[in-house]
């Protein structure tokens, strides 16, 4: 689906502020893949993902990228087709919002694709639904008269209704409470059914770990690894190779089995330990 | 949006640099009133020199400086053949003519001199902002304005709302650039030639950007609020600003370069050998 090789990329190229954000990127993406990218802050995750919809061009010899079969290291794309394929939701989303309601704000993205009016309203309408807010209510009023959960809500469904086919995400659940990231996360488990490819840029590696199938490691401009939650948070090399922090289950089930448990320490999700203790607790009564 | 060229600050160690900014905006402004002084080509050599001079001590690359005579060529070129055509000198023979056009040997030469005096007034303005950051030229100003405090004229807030616009300029450039890219992740088009289509394309990208704006107002007076801001009245500052030697002996040569272009233009000695320079 995305296909990245040898990507460098130099920001202010030829000046005294010139610095460089990636390094020589090597990245396979699957399509269906939850694909996780995680580091440090100015590790050039943002800069890699703005890659993938043409929001950031690729340098000359710098490498390759590749969506959805466009190479977009050529100098002549058609970029709207790209940005129809990929739909980007920005940290805090709710900033771009601009448009008098809800469902005009909603249907700004399917406009540009040049749909009919009546197309731009019915793709509004399922998109707003698709997020979980109830379009008789929300459509003819200010996005900005909205809470912070739902106008985030209101900007994810501005990308949705693009129908793309991959989503990229930088940090989606920044910003706000437990129970809200945990709703925005369903959420987007819920629109991956739609969108199948999802990519999300994340510093919680609890989120990474229970909801991605791959997560990528940069450090510094590079690409470090790509693993699985269970090599990542399973492995003591890799995580301290790779200086991440483990996900809470994961420290919790370890903490567990170097007081005597005898339980998986790489387990990664909330309902795997919770099954494992059980387990635990069964087999103890029977002995 | 990135290269907008704002803070065109070029960082560097030099002299100039280093400079006391007070001294840098007087020395400016004794500059720009040197250059409607000067009447001969010796005048003006005399000040391209140390113009020309003060690029090199002061280690910016002089592209840099150059680049800022591109921004003024248009204007330097229609006023310069302006003049040419229309010059006259009375009781001159013309060197050419056609119809309502005419060119003098005056003409010349007082277009010649226009040209150059518009792009020396282009190059140090814009070497002062290469050479010194925002914040220290708002400081500068304010220091130099402070005398009107007497007269009850607000310097400080005056001051205050400079400082803040100035910081702010690069968050509000950062925040269009993150409100364009997410327009544009939406399929906005924004490179339309026509300019109807184009203003139309900047509603989605302003109006965020308005609503942030208030928001960090409401944001940063709170936080001054909390901090105990209570405005000019027994604050100090962490950086006083402290002139040195050098800025003096700064000031007191470039008025003696003035004194020698008044002496080139008015004469007032009639000395023989300034006679003789003509032009």
């Amino acid at each position: 689906m995305i296909s990245v090789q040898k990507l460098s990329y130099v920001y202010s190229p030829k000046t005294p502020f010139m610095s460089q954000a990636l390094f020589n990127v090597d990245l396979e993406i699957e399509e269906g893949d939850f694909f996780g990218i995680i580091g440090n802050t100015g590790a050039g995750k943002s800069t890699l993902v703005s890659h993938f919809n043409a929001l950031t061009r690729v340098q000359k010899k710098s490498g390759t990228v590749i969506v959805d079969g466009i190479d977009l290291s050529s100098k002549r794309i058609n970029v709207k087709s790209v940005r129809e394929r990929v739909g980007m939701v920005f940290q805090y989303p709710e900033h771009q919002l601009f448009d008098d309601t809800v469902e005009k704000d909603v249907m700004f993205g399917p406009k540009n694709l040049g749909l009919s009016v009546d197309e731009q309203k019915k793709r509004a309408r399922e998109a707003i639904e698709l997020v979980g807010l109830n379009y008789a209510e929300v459509a003819e009023r200010s996005p900005f008269e909205l809470s912070g959960g739902q106008k985030r809500r209101v900007a994810l469904a501005g990308v949705i209704a693009m129908k793309p086919k991959i989503l990229v995400l930088d940090e989606p659940t920044a910003g706000l409470d437990p129970v809200g990231k945990r709703a925005v996360m369903d959420l987007i488990v819920k629109i991956k059914t739609m969108c199948p490819t999802v990519v999300m840029i994340s510093h919680n590696m609890d989120e990474v770990a229970s909801y991605c199938n791959k997560i990528a490691v940069m450090r510094r401009g590079a690409v470090v690894g790509v693993y699985t939650p269970r090599e990542l948070f399973g492995s003591q090399e890799v995580i301290s190779s790779c200086g991440v922090r483990l996900p809470l289950v994961t420290e919790i089930a370890s903490k567990l089995t170097d007081s005597g448990l005898d339980i998986d320490p790489s387990i990664t999700d909330e309902d795997e330990l919770v099954e494992a203790l059980l387990a635990l607790k069964e087999g103890r009564r029977r002995a | 949006m990135r290269d907008m060229t704002f803070g065109q600050y070029y960082p560097a160690k030099s002299i100039v640099h280093r400079a006391d900014p007070r001294f840098k905006l007087v020395i400016l402004l004794l500059y720009i009133v040197m250059t409607m002084f000067c009447a001969s080509f010796v005048s003006f050599g005399l000040l391209t020199l140390f113009v020309i001079i003060t690029v090199i001590i002061s280690r910016v690359p002089p592209l840099k400086v150059l680049k800022s005579l591109r921004l003024v060529l248009v204007i330097v070129l229609i006023t310069t053949v302006l003049m040419m055509l229309f010059y006259t000198e009375e009781g001159e023979a013309p060197l050419a003519e056609w119809g309502v056009f005419h060119i003098y040997l005056g003409g010349i030469y007082a277009s010649v001199k226009l040209a150059w005096r518009l792009m020396l007034l282009v190059t140090m303005p814009t070497l002062l902002t290469l050479t010194s950051t925002p914040t220290e030229l708002c400081d500068g100003l304010e220091s130099l304005m402070s005398p009107l405090k007497k007269l009850r004229f607000p310097v400080h807030e005056l001051a205050l709302i400079m400082s803040i616009a100035l910081r702010l300029i690069p968050t509000l450039v950062e925040e269009t650039d993150k409100i364009t890219s997410a327009q544009k992740a939406r399929g906005a088009e924004f490179e339309s030639r026509n300019p109807f289509k184009k203003i139309k394309a900047m509603i989605p990208v302003l109006i965020p950007l308005f609503v942030s704006s208030f928001r960090r107002a409401d944001e940063l007076a709170d936080a001054m609020d909390s901090r105990c801001y209570r405005g000019a009245k027994g604050r100090t500052r962490m950086k006083s600003l402290k002139f040195h030697f050098g800025d003096v002996i700064a000031l007191l040569l470039w008025c003696a370069i003035f004194v020698a272009i008044l002496f080139l233009k008015y004469n007032w000695f009639n000395w023989a050998f300034i006679a003789a320079v003509g032009l």
